[in-house]
């Protein structure tokens, strides 16, 4: 009896021995993680332009490691007001700093550099299987706002819309809002959806859907992209400003950009990075090779 | 521990604290028999020290506990005089001087919609009816003139309303930094638009009479009720318009809003929008709605499954089947939810749209389903996730029917079913009943399911559709403070009201967990 109770006493010391080994791991790790480059926001840019940029940039022979959190601009913008460097050094965002942010940042005295990376037009997409093609900006804005709740008002087969939105801490709900619905507030039956991904994906699968996706995403078998206007977007039509809903896309910095980060964002807005930018499907700063 | 695990099996069945002690102090006298004084009072040692962790143990659970509650509580507090602010600003800056003279037109946007249902009635009527071609067309094209003119006595009206909307905004972006006399004169700036919006909404009323004079005949006896609810309500609507003139003329910016609306417009509210330039509005009716149809869709699909599989087990099942059926069933509890819910999109969701669009499931009403995220789905893979929960509980508690019960009812000539249905299950009533609750509990608090599945609509379900309803999308209370809480700054009145939210959820699942220790303790006390 005396035995495996004197062990497991015993076991006790170099269990803590274990615990602070690794607490100690653990924080020497931390210190190490300097190195890393830390980049939060929007969905838009986090999911679809970073990890191709990541892997040119590390393909260039640069040593550094990322972390990635794409949920929403309203996150990064957040996480970099907030946080000290290591909790974020680069914030993605899909719209400019918001009234609420900039009166925050000007009260804390933060040093906030605005750097355009790309322009991204929003494409508004139905179910291929709807037989309306084109929309008047008019109409965009009374469906979104959810005056106008059935296709057959827009020339469709009758049947309730069902709009598609984005979560509250995206970029592209608010710049959509901005830009196609003149700041109203949407149909309170519009659902939110967590990502540009999930949006094309109900949309896909729900022939009365309506929504609106970042343009890279505007693909798939199911989905098919409105002409606004009669415009459809398009690398060309987004440049030289014919088709409405297009927006520049940003980092945010905290100061200047020291080290790693300043080298990412020099990569991101040179040659290299903008050709990534075209590849996958956003459209290149004007001044772009 | 060690003397409970040497502890001899005789030993009592009831587990708990008693058991334990008694345990302890058996495993240290019989050590203490054998070996010497010395290792006696070792073993005085260990116990107290045991005592203390374990004590310390738990707590240190109830203390985190308090600190939860104290921590929720503390900010969701702070929701009530901020949203009073909100409320205050909302009738100073005159937005709810502009949303009175809106009102009207939300019911007329609200009547359209029903109109093109009506429309889509309609036409179903005369294809089951085989009108022919130009007759059907004749009677669309009669119907769209109407439908027009309809939405079109709205026109004026909405545009006095944009920009009297527009004035209110002016006057509230520039409420940040107002003295004394500059609220005055900016009301009225507003209370200089009351003639016109008596104006504008006199000529609404009467062009909306006019266009009803000439509603089109119902295409058949099918859509007649539709017609008739449509002249109701817009003759309600028609009605409702001299309230909406002397609400807008009752408008003083000045005149106090009591506290308690902070709260009734947060329980009651009807509408969330978080993001509103205009007046953001935190009603908790749609998540707590939304909640509410998921957890009964799941716990009337959950409950018969679960208990019937417990019954089955612990009354029918050989010890092979037993060891097969309950270990699968409670694997199931072992999934993450972030898999089920994946699971639930593509597969369930799926599959179910797929399913009512076949054409032999035609004869129900509300098929086919357009949305594949809908209460409905959500419902059955929380119904997936609570199984194990309820089946795991209920069976333990028909297992704990004494077994002369049985043998009592066997004896007497009852057969098996009839000793489980009539002996077994009404004695082990309280504890499946608090088997169920338990699973209620699991369910309510669900988000990740919930988030990726329900459809995230933030508006209360259509309920006129009858259980068409069950195949909208909603939203829920844990998957709205999942889905915000990390773009609202903190402190601001969006973060305190899904701190609300978290509270109002805790205490439902407090109370759920109350009513299962109730029943339980019922339990024993027949029991014991």
């Amino acid at each position: 009896m005396r035995r495996p109770r004197r062990r497991k006493v015993g076991g006790a010391v170099p269990l803590a021995a274990w615990l602070w080994a690794a607490g100690l791991v653990a924080w020497a790790g931390h210190c190490r993680a300097g190195e890393r480059l830390v980049i939060k926001g929007s969905d838009t840019i986090g999911a679809e332009l970073m990890p191709p940029m990541r892997e040119a940039y590390i393909g260039q022979g640069n040593d550094a490691s990322f972390e990635i959190a794409a949920e929403g601009s309203a996150t990064g913008l957040m996480a970099l007001m907030e946080g000290g460097k290591d909790s974020c050094q680069i914030a993605m965002s899909s719209r400019e700093l918001s009234a609420t942010e900039r009166l925050r940042v000007k009260m804390e005295g933060l040093d906030f550099l605005e750097i355009p990376i790309a322009r991204d037009g929003i494409a508004v997409v139905v179910n291929a299987r709807n037989p309306v093609a084109c929309l008047t900006r008019q109409q965009v804005e009374e469906i979104f706002a959810g005056d106008i709740a059935d296709w057959s008002a827009v020339g469709g087969r009758a049947g309730p819309i069902a709009v598609y939105a984005r979560g509250a801490s995206s970029g592209t709900r608010s710049t959509f809002q901005k830009m196609a619905m003149r700041g109203r507030d949407y149909a309170s039956g519009a659902r939110k959806m967590a990502g540009n991904q999930q949006v094309a994906a109900e949309v896909a699968s729900n022939p009365n859907g309506i929504g609106y996706v970042g343009l890279p995403y505007a693909r798939g078998r199911d989905l098919r992209v409105m002409r606004i206007d009669g415009r459809a977007p398009s690398a060309e039509s987004i440049r030289d400003g014919s088709y409405p809903y297009s927006r520049p896309l940003y980092f945010f910095v905290r100061g200047q950009p020291k080290g790693q980060a300043a080298r990412f964002v020099e990569f991101v807005l040179g040659p290299d990075g903008q050709r990534v930018v075209r590849e996958h499907g956003f459209v290149p700063l004007d001044g772009a090779r | 521990m060690n003397e409970d695990e040497s502890a001899p099996a005789r030993g009592s069945q009831v587990g708990g604290h008693q058991g334990e002690v008694q345990a302890g102090g058996e495993g240290g006298l019989a050590a203490a028999l054998r070996g010497s004084r010395r290792g006696r009072a070792f073993l005085l040692v260990i116990d107290s020290w045991a005592r203390t962790l374990f004590g310390g143990g738990a707590m240190v659970a109830i203390l985190i506990l308090v600190l939860i509650m104290v921590f929720l509580v503390w900010e969701g507090a702070g929701f009530i005089p901020e949203h009073h602010r909100s409320l205050v600003l909302y009738r100073r800056t005159g937005q709810e001087f502009v949303d009175a003279i809106r009102g009207p037109l939300v019911e007329h946007q609200a009547l359209n919609r029903y109109l093109s249902r009506v429309r889509a009635t309609d036409v179903d009527e005369m294809r089951k009816r085989g009108v022919g071609e130009a007759e059907a067309g004749e009677w669309l094209a009669a119907f769209d003139t109407f439908a027009a003119n309809f939405r079109a006595a709205g026109a004026p009206l909405r545009s006095f309303v944009d920009g009297a909307a527009a004035v209110a905004l002016d006057i509230k972006g520039r409420s940040q930094g107002w003295q004394g006399s500059d609220a005055a004169r900016e009301a009225n700036r507003l209370r200089e638009l009351l003639p016109g919006a008596t104006a504008a909404l006199g000529e609404f009323e009467s062009a909306l009479r006019a266009s009803m004079a000439s509603v089109p005949a119902s295409a058949g006896r099918g859509s007649e009720h539709a017609w008739a609810r449509f002249r109701d309500m817009s003759g309600r609507l028609a009605a409702s318009i001299p309230g909406a003139v002397a609400r807008a003329t009752a408008w003083d910016p000045d005149r106090p809003v009591p506290m308690g609306e902070s709260l009734s417009a947060f329980f009651l509210g009807r509408r969330w929008a978080a993001d509103s330039e205009w007046h953001e509005r935190y009603g908790l009716l749609p998540l707590l709605i939304g909640s509410l149809c998921i957890s009964a869709v799941a716990i009337l699909v959950a409950v018969p499954f679960s208990v019937a599989a417990a019954i089955y087990v612990s009354q029918f099942a050989t010890s092979a089947e037993r060891g097969l059926i309950k270990p699968t069933i409670e694997l199931i509890a072992a999934i993450p939810s972030i898999v089920l819910g994946f699971f639930g999109i593509t597969v369930l969701g799926s599959g179910i749209q797929w399913l009512s669009g076949q054409p032999w499931m035609s004869w129900v009403p509300f098929f086919p389903v357009t949305e594949r995220l809908n209460i409905f789905t959500a419902g059955l893979m929380l119904a997936l996730m609570a199984s194990p929960t309820i089946f795991t509980l209920a069976e333990d508690a028909l297992r704990g029917v004494p077994v002369q019960f049985e043998e009592g009812s066997l004896a007497l000539g009852a057969t098996r079913f009839q000793t489980a249905v009539r002996m077994v299950v009404p004695a082990a009533l309280s504890g499946i009943i608090a088997a169920v609750l338990l699973g209620f509990g699991r369910i309510v608090g669900e988000t990740m399911v919930v988030l990726l599945v329900a459809g995230n609509r933030l508006e209360i379900p259509d309920f006129t559709q009858g259980f068409g309803a069950l195949f909208q999308p909603a939203h829920t209370m844990t998957g709205i403070i999942a889905q915000e809480l990390g773009e609202a700054p903190g402190g601001s009145l969006h973060y305190r009201a899904l701190f609300m939210v978290g509270l109002t959820l805790f205490v439902m699942v407090l109370m759920i967990n109350c009513a299962t220790e109730m029943v339980l303790r019922r339990f024993h006390r027949m029991r014991g």
